[in-house]
C-alpha cells in the first residue's frame, strides 16, 4: 500500500494494537502499524510463521529457567523487562539496573511483558474472567481508589466483542460468587463461543476432597463459604452450538461497532500455519510461557485477519518520540528508529504520519513514550498508578493424589473474595487453583528431585519418594488487587538509556499497608482451608527474596501476575486523568492510547479482556473521528 | 565407545534410578547421556567409577539389596568420585547437566515426568480433556 499519509499509525502489535489494526482495516480505514521486535516473528505466511515458532519453542525446551519471556528473544534493541532480573534494591540512590527496567523500590516491581509481534499474549495464561460491576465504582462503594469513568453495563457489549474475537471457553451459567450472577453480569441467554474447558482431576479432587461438605472461613469475623468456578479462558475447546455470533464490525449508519449474527457454528482458531492444528487445546501444559499448538489464543491470530490491503507493518521499528504542534496541540508524527538486526546499534530514523495516533505498545511503554516526548500530561497522572496483582503463593501436600503438571495453568478459581465490606480496609483477591504443582514457588519438580538426590536417596527409594510427594501438591494463589497511588509510578532519567538512545523505564514500587493487610486475611484464609482440605502447608516466605513486606512481625513474600496496568488512568476529567472515556488523550485530539495502561483500577479479573472491551471502544471512537 | 563402561553406565543407571534398563533403553538416551558423562568428567575419576560400579555388580550376583547397600556406601558419597553417581541420577530424572538442559531431547526425555504421571510440559501433550481424569499410567 505504501502511503505518505494513514488514517491512523499504531504503535504495537500486542492484542490492542492487532485489535485495532483489525477493526480499522475491515471498515476501510489505512493503517500503519510500527513493532519494536523482529520482522520474523510477524510472518503471516504458513512456513515463516512455523518455522518462527518451532524457534520459540525449541529455546523453551533448551532454557534452564522456563520463566515467562524464556522462548523469546530479548533485543537489545528493543529490551524485554525479565522476571530473572529482579535483584534486591539496595537504597533509592543506587536502583537496580539488572535487567531493561531500572527499579527504584524500594521493592522491586515483580511483573514482566513481552515487546515482539503479538506482545504478550504470547506468554499470557488465557484466564479471561470479567470485571464485576462493583469494580467499576470503587469509590462509590467503598470509598478507595477511583470510580471508572462508565459502568460495567456500558462496557457489555464491548466485553461480547472481545470474548468473540479471542475465542473464549465457558459456562456462563456456572459464572457465580459476589456480585456476579450469570443473567446480571452477562445477559439473558448470553453464551460464551466454546463451551467450558473440563476442570482439572485436581480441582475435582479439591472440590470432592470435603465429601460434599461446603466448606467456610472466617474472615474478619464474617463467615464466607467457598465456591469453585470453571474459570473461563481464551483457548480452544469444543464450539458452543447455541453461540451466534460472526465477527465484530463498524455500522456506518449507526457508526457503531457491533457483533455480526450467523447461524454459522463457531469455528475455533487453529495455529497460524495451520488451521486445523491447535483447535484444541491438547493438555501441553505450558501455556505460560508458550502454547505449542496455538490452542490458546494470541495476538497473531488477530492480526492475520486484518484487511492487509489497507495495513502496512513496519518491524524493527521502536517508536522513539511522538511529535506534535506546539500550536494546535495535534500531533504530527511519530519518530521512529528502525534497527538493521536485533543486536545491531545501527538504525535509520523514519516519521510515520497518519491522522489519527494510537499507542498500544504496554502500559509501561506507552507511559515512557509519552514522558519521553513530553507530552498528554497536563494531568500530571502518566506514569502514576502503576498496578499489579500482588500474589501471595501458598502451597502444600495434599492428603491424596491430586496429580497436577497437567492441563492448562488453571481451570478452576476460589471467588469468594472478589468482592466484599473488606474492600474498604483490605484488597480483594481472586484464588486460582493452580494446576501446575509447586513450579512457580519452589522450581518444582525438579527441585524435588535435586533435594531428595541430596539427601542420597537413588534408585526406588527415590523413585517411590517422588511419586508419592509430586503428585500431591497443590499450590494456590491469592491474587490481591493493588489500588492506584500515585508514587507508585514510571518515570524516565537521562542517565539510563538502551543501546539505541531509548529511555528505559525507571520503576518506583511499593506495597502499601492495603496490601500488606489483604496478605495477612489472606494468609489466615490459605490456613483455614488446608486445613479444611487436610492439606500440609510447606508454605515459606522469606525476608531474603526481594519481594517480601513485613507486617505485624510476619514477612510475606509476593509475585507479579504479569497484570500490568494504570500508568496512564481514564478518568471524567481532564485534572485527574490521561485520556477521556474513549480513550483519547485530554490534551492531544488526535491521540488515542490502548491497552492496560487506561484502567483506573484493576479489580481481581486477569485484564486482557477488559483492555480487550477497551480496544473496541476505542476502536469505535476512532471510526466515528474519521468519519465526521 | 569402551563397551564395558557403557553396559556398566546402563545397568548401574538403572539401580541410580529405580527405572529398569528396558525403561532407560525405550528414551533413546543412553548414549547422549553416556557421552556428556564421559565428556565433563576427569578420565581418570570416571574410570575408577566405572570400575567400582562393575565391582559392586559383579560381586553381588544380582542381589538387590547387596547391590543398593554397596552403591549407598561406595558411589553415592560427595567424596566418592566427584559426585558422579549424583550427576547420572540428575541426568536421567531432569535432562540437565548441572544448570543446563542437555538437549531438546533430554528434556523431553527427564524421568521426573514419568514419576509424577504427568509429561513434559510444552511435549507429549495427552489430548483434549486428559487433564479432568487420572494419568493414564496410574
Amino acid at each position: 500500500m505504501k502511503c505518505d499519509e494513514y488514517d491512523v499509525v499504531i504503535v504495537g502489535s500486542g492484542i490492542a494494537g492487532s485489535v485495532m489494526a483489525k477493526t480499522l482495516t475491515r471498515a476501510g480505514k489505512k493503517v500503519l502499524l510500527l513493532e519494536a521486535g523482529l520482522q520474523a516473528g510477524i510472518a503471516m505466511d504458513k512456513e515463516g510463521a512455523y518455522q518462527n515458532y518451532q524457534f520459540y519453542l525449541d529455546t523453551y525446551y533448551k532454557a534452564a529457567a522456563k520463566v515467562p519471556n524464556s522462548p523469546y528473544p530479548n533485543l537489545p534493541d528493543a529490551p524485554s523487562p525479565d522476571v530473572l532480573d529482579i535483584a534486591p534494591i539496595p537504597n533509592s540512590c543506587s536502583p537496580s539496573t539488572k535487567g531493561y527496567l531500572v527499579q527504584a523500590g524500594p521493592i522491586p516491581f515483580a511483573s514482566d511483558c513481552y515487546r515482539g509481534p503479538g506482545g504478550t499474549t504470547l506468554h499470557w495464561l488465557g484466564s479471561t474472567p470479567r470485571m464485576l460491576p462493583n469494580d467499576f465504582q470503587m469509590q462509590t462503594k467503598y470509598g478507595v481508589a477511583v470510580d471508572w469513568p462508565f459502568t460495567y453495563y456500558d462496557l457489555m457489549p464491548y466485553y461480547e466483542m472481545a470474548e468473540n474475537e479471542i475465542g473464549i471457553a465457558g459456562d456462563v451459567k456456572e459464572q457465580i460468587g459476589p456480585d456476579v450472577e450469570p443473567v446480571k453480569n452477562y445477559g439473558k441467554d448470553y453464551v460464551f463461543p466454546m463451551q467450558k474447558i473440563p476442570q482439572s482431576y485436581l480441582d475435582q479432587t479439591i472440590i470432592e476432597i470435603t465429601n460434599g461438605k461446603t466448606v467456610t472461613v472466617e474472615l474478619n469475623k464474617k463467615e464466607y463459604t467457598i465456591s469453585y468456578v470453571a474459570t473461563p479462558q481464551g483457548r480452544n475447546s469444543i464450539p458452543e452450538p447455541a453461540y451466534k455470533y460472526a465477527g465484530v464490525a463498524w455500522n456506518k449508519k449507526t457508526q457503531k461497532l457491533e457483533l455480526e449474527k450467523t447461524d454459522a457454528e463457531y469455528d475455533p482458531v487453529g495455529s497460524l500455519w495451520d488451521p486445523y492444528t491447535g483447535q484444541r487445546c491438547e493438555g501441553n501444559s505450558s501455556c505460560v510461557p508458550i502454547c505449542p499448538v496455538q490452542a490458546k489464543y494470541n495476538a497473531l491470530k488477530t492480526l492475520r485477519t486484518a484487511d492487509h490491503d489497507n495495513l502496512d507493518i513496519i518491524t524493527q521499528a521502536v517508536a522513539s518520540q511522538v511529535l506534535y504542534d506546539k500550536g494546535s496541540m495535534d500531533i504530527t508524527g511519530i519518530e521512529y528508529k528502525k534497527y538493521r538486526y536485533g543486536n545491531s546499534p545501527i538504525y535509520e530514523k523514519g516519521i510515520a504520519k497518519g491522522k489519527i495516533y494510537v499507542l498500544a505498545a504496554s502500559a509501561i511503554e506507552n507511559a515512557k513514550l509519552l514522558l519521553a516526548s513530553g507530552i498528554a500530561n497536563s494531568s500530571d497522572q502518566v506514569g502514576r498508578n502503576l498496578m499489579d496483582h500482588m500474589v501471595m503463593l501458598t502451597w502444600g501436600l495434599l492428603p491424596k493424589k491430586g496429580f497436577p503438571y497437567r492441563g492448562p495453568g488453571s481451570t478452576t478459581n476460589i471467588p469468594t473474595f472478589r468482592d466484599g465490606d473488606f474492600r474498604k480496609e483490605h484488597a480483594a483477591w481472586i484464588s486460582p487453583i493452580d494446576n501446575w504443582g509447586w513450579a512457580w514457588p519452589t522450581f518444582a519438580p525438579g527441585s524435588d528431585v535435586s533435594n531428595a538426590v541430596g539427601q542420597g536417596m537413588f534408585g526406588k527409594q527415590l523413585r517411590d519418594h517422588l511419586s508419592d510427594i509430586i503428585p500431591r501438591q497443590l499450590l494456590l494463589h491469592f491474587e490481591c488487587e493493588q489500588l492506584p497511588e500515585p508514587g507508585n509510578r514510571v518515570t524516565i532519567d537521562p542517565r539510563y538509556k538502551d543501546q539505541l538512545g531509548n529511555y528505559r523505564p525507571v520503576i518506583h514500587y511499593n506495597a502499601s499497608e492495603y496490601m500488606q493487610r489483604s496478605f495477612e486475611a489472606a494468609k489466615k484464609v490459605s490456613d483455614q482451608l488446608y486445613k479444611a482440605y487436610n492439606v500440609q502447608d510447606f508454605t515459606s516466605y522469606s525476608a531474603q527474596n526481594p519481594d517480601h513486606v513485613q507486617y505485624k512481625g510476619k514477612v510475606y513474600n509476593f509475585a507479579g501476575a504479569g497484570h500490568i496496568v494504570g500508568t496512564h488512568r481514564m478518568g471524567s476529567d481532564s485534572n485527574s486523568s490521561v485520556v477521556n472515556p474513549d480513550q483519547r488523550t485530554w490534551d492531544h485530539g488526535n491521540l488515542y492510547l490502548v491497552g492496560c495502561g487506561n484502567m483506573p483500577t484493576l479489580g481481581t479479573s486477569n485484564p486482557t479482556l477488559t483492555m480487550t472491551a477497551l480496544t473496541y471502544k476505542a476502536a469505535e471512537a476512532i471510526l466515528k473521528q474519521l468519519e465526521n | 565407545m569402551n563397551t564395558n563402561n557403557h553396559a556398566t553406565f546402563l545397568t548401574i543407571s538403572a539401580y541410580l534410578t529405580g527405572f529398569s534398563e528396558t525403561d532407560l533403553l525405550g528414551t533413546g538416551m543412553v548414549d547422549p547421556y553416556y557421552a556428556a558423562i564421559r565428556d565433563n568428567n576427569d578420565p581418570e575419576v570416571l574410570g575408577y567409577f566405572y570400575q567400582e560400579a562393575a565391582t559392586i555388580l559383579a560381586d553381588s550376583h544380582g542381589d538387590e539389596a547387596e547391590i543398593n547397600e554397596a552403591i549407598a556406601a561406595r558411589l553415592i558419597p560427595d567424596s566418592c568420585y566427584n559426585g558422579i553417581a549424583k550427576t547420572i541420577i540428575l541426568l536421567w530424572y531432569t535432562g540437565n547437566y548441572g544448570n543446563d538442559v542437555l538437549s531438546t531431547d533430554s528434556y523431553k526425555e527427564a524421568l521426573v515426568w514419568n514419576v509424577a504421571g504427568a509429561h513434559p510440559p510444552g511435549a507429549k501433550q495427552p489430548g483434549y480433556g486428559s487433564w479432568a481424569l487420572p494419568p493414564f499410567s496410574v
